[in-house]
């Protein structure tokens, strides 16, 4: 199982914002969001969040760049022969390269 | 619960005598973050999940009437008894200790969009949700039935749960010679491949229960199948030929329950031993408030699934209608609710931190369908952002525009994907609420 984050609690998240005084929330997630995530994200439908399970093959560690624009071109047989069309070129590089940044399920976290 | 719901972070927060000395206006942007999330179906769990997932410290409340979701998803298989309501029954424990989700249970019943603000009947009486966002993900409603009909009689089974044993056991009751009518809304509705699906087991039980002449007589109110034609159209003519008819421009006038009979366009049939009418469907009422397309359903946003009103209310999932081109539009699934959630999601975190939302996004919904009591066949249609265009060609504006769609080839509608689908359903629902 992937490891589960820790719980944050809402009193100190709440003192620390009220410490900062006026400034604009800020996500530090999402300062420095890997630009294929969200793409990424739609594998886990099948593949699981983050692409490491439960499910079809596990996709994370990996760049399937390559894979994924042979199934695009290919005569469709399996599912992920269409939805491997669902992405434009550079749509499948970018969620490839952000897979290949995601840790494997036994490769802890 | 594992963290603190938001009566008692008020009053923790107040008592340390730091948040009760700011306004409000400016607590709101200083402190975290709070998204509501109304409704516990794929939808509202995928993006209450993807929010903490992405970004810890936001405060994400999922408001949801029951204790426990059961998923409409495999849900014709336990029509047949091949498997139970237990194998779809998924609850939100994971939610809450594994992505810190505060979940409240109960009905939203009103929004204040100038106050921010959402009530929600609990059993403990009403309480008032402040939000920076909120995210509804409320599933259908049903269209008043023309006629007399009552679902304790004569169930819909498009929500799973009571209605799906119900309609298990009158199929189970079927003898020989017994009809099973079931109709197929007026497109949109939810799960296009569902009614077919569902057709298909229930004439395959049939068969080989042995129930000789006994047939499943599906009234559609389309002009055709909806969704994996070829896998249905060769399940109606060859596979079950003799135990399914299918009739098409069926739209129905009358409906009575007592009698089990059902008046349409095409077709009247009484005294069914079985009639399953599955009504026409809209957006549930909380999102439905909010403003409806002709269709029935709340038109959004593709980039952040707002509102056209309120740029900090969304909705998602079935509810919502996305701007597609004409004739290709979003298939209403719990795939595509999932698919939507995460768009939703990065585009409310990207908006708390003062960017815009991504416009390089794709969604996509790929679905397994039982045919037979061992075959599956699979639907898979994917859309990305950019130009939608008319009927004619002739560009409407943006939207999701449909880029692939198909089914499974026809020497794939075997045994080795009625195996898949389970794999498939047991990742959908992880992902969505573990």
């Amino acid at each position: 199982m992937e490891p589960r984050r820790k719980l944050i609690s809402p009193i100190l998240v709440s003192l620390f914002g009220a410490t900062v005084g006026g400034a604009l929330w800020h996500s530090d997630a999402m300062a420095q969001v890997p630009p294929g995530r969200l793409l990424a994200s739609q594998c886990s439908q099948c593949h699981g969040t983050d692409g490491r399970g439960p499910g079809f093959a596990e996709i994370a560690g990996k760049n399937k760049y390559g894979d994924l624009r042979d199934m695009a071109h290919r005569r469709v047989e399996g599912v992920m022969d269409r939805q491997a069309r669902g992405y434009t070129d550079e749509q499948l590089r970018l969620l490839s390269e952000y897979l290949a940044t995601t840790p494997e399920s036994g490769g802890g976290n | 619960m594992n963290i603190l719901n938001r009566r008692h972070f008020l009053q923790a927060a107040g008592a340390a005598g730091v948040l009760a000395a700011i306004p409000r206006a400016v607590s709101a942007q200083t402190t975290s973050p709070r998204v509501v999330v109304v409704g516990g179906g794929f939808g509202g769990a995928t993006v209450a999940k993807y929010l903490r997932l992405w970004a810890g410290n936001v405060q994400v409340t999922l408001v949801e009437p029951n204790a426990t979701y059961i998923a409409c998803v495999l849900s014709n298989l336990v029509l047949t008894n091949a498997i139970s309501l237990t194998r779809i029954s998924l609850g939100y424990s994971s939610l809450q200790t594994n992505h810190g989700v505060s979940v409240l249970q109960g009905r939203a019943v009103a929004i204040d969009p100038p106050g921010n603000r959402l009530t929600v009947q609990t059993d403990s009486g009403m309480q008032d949700l402040e939000y920076d966002h909120l995210v509804l993900s409320p599933g259908i409603d049903f269209r008043p039935a023309p006629g007399n009909w009552n679902p304790e009689l004569t169930p819909h089974a498009w929500e799973a749960g009571t209605q799906t044993t119900l309609l298990r056991n009158q199929v189970a009751s079927m003898r020989n010679n017994d009809r099973c009518v079931i109709t197929v809304p007026r497109a949109p509705y939810r799960c296009p491949p569902g009614p077919y699906e569902r057709a298909c087991v229930i004439a395959d039980n049939l068969r080989t229960r042995g129930r000789t002449g006994a047939k499943v007589i599906l009234l559609d109110a389309n002009a055709g199948i909806q969704a994996e034609v070829e896998a249905f159209t060769h399940a109606f003519n060859v596979t079950l030929r003799d135990w399914i008819e299918y009739v098409p421009n069926a739209q129905v006038t009358s409906v009575d329950s007592t009698t089990r009979s059902i008046v349409t366009t095409a077709r009247t049939e009484n005294n069914a031993r079985v009639l399953n009418y599955i009504p026409n469907q809209r957006a549930a009422p909380i999102a439905a408030g909010l403003g409806t397309d002709a269709a029935g359903f709340v038109p959004i946003n593709p980039l952040a699934y707002a509102t056209l009103a309120f740029p900090s209310i969304h909705v998602i999932g079935d509810s919502a209608s996305v701007p597609a081109t004409d004739g290709r539009g979003i298939a209403k699934s719990a795939h595509m609710a999932n698919s939507e959630a995460k768009v939703c999601a990065d585009a409310i975190l990207r908006t708390l931190s003062g960017d815009n939302p991504d416009e390089n996004i794709a969604t996509n919904s790929a679905c397994y369908s039982p045919v037979t009591q061992r075959t599956a066949s699979w639907f898979s249609t994917s859309f990305v952002y950019g130009d939608v265009f008319t009927a004619g060609g002739e560009v409407k504006g943006k939207g999701m525009d449909r880029i692939d769609v198909g089914e499974a080839p026809a020497d794939r509608v075997n045994n080795d994907t009625f195996t898949e689908m389970f794999t498939w359903a047991d990742s959908l629902f992880a992902d969505s609420f573990a």
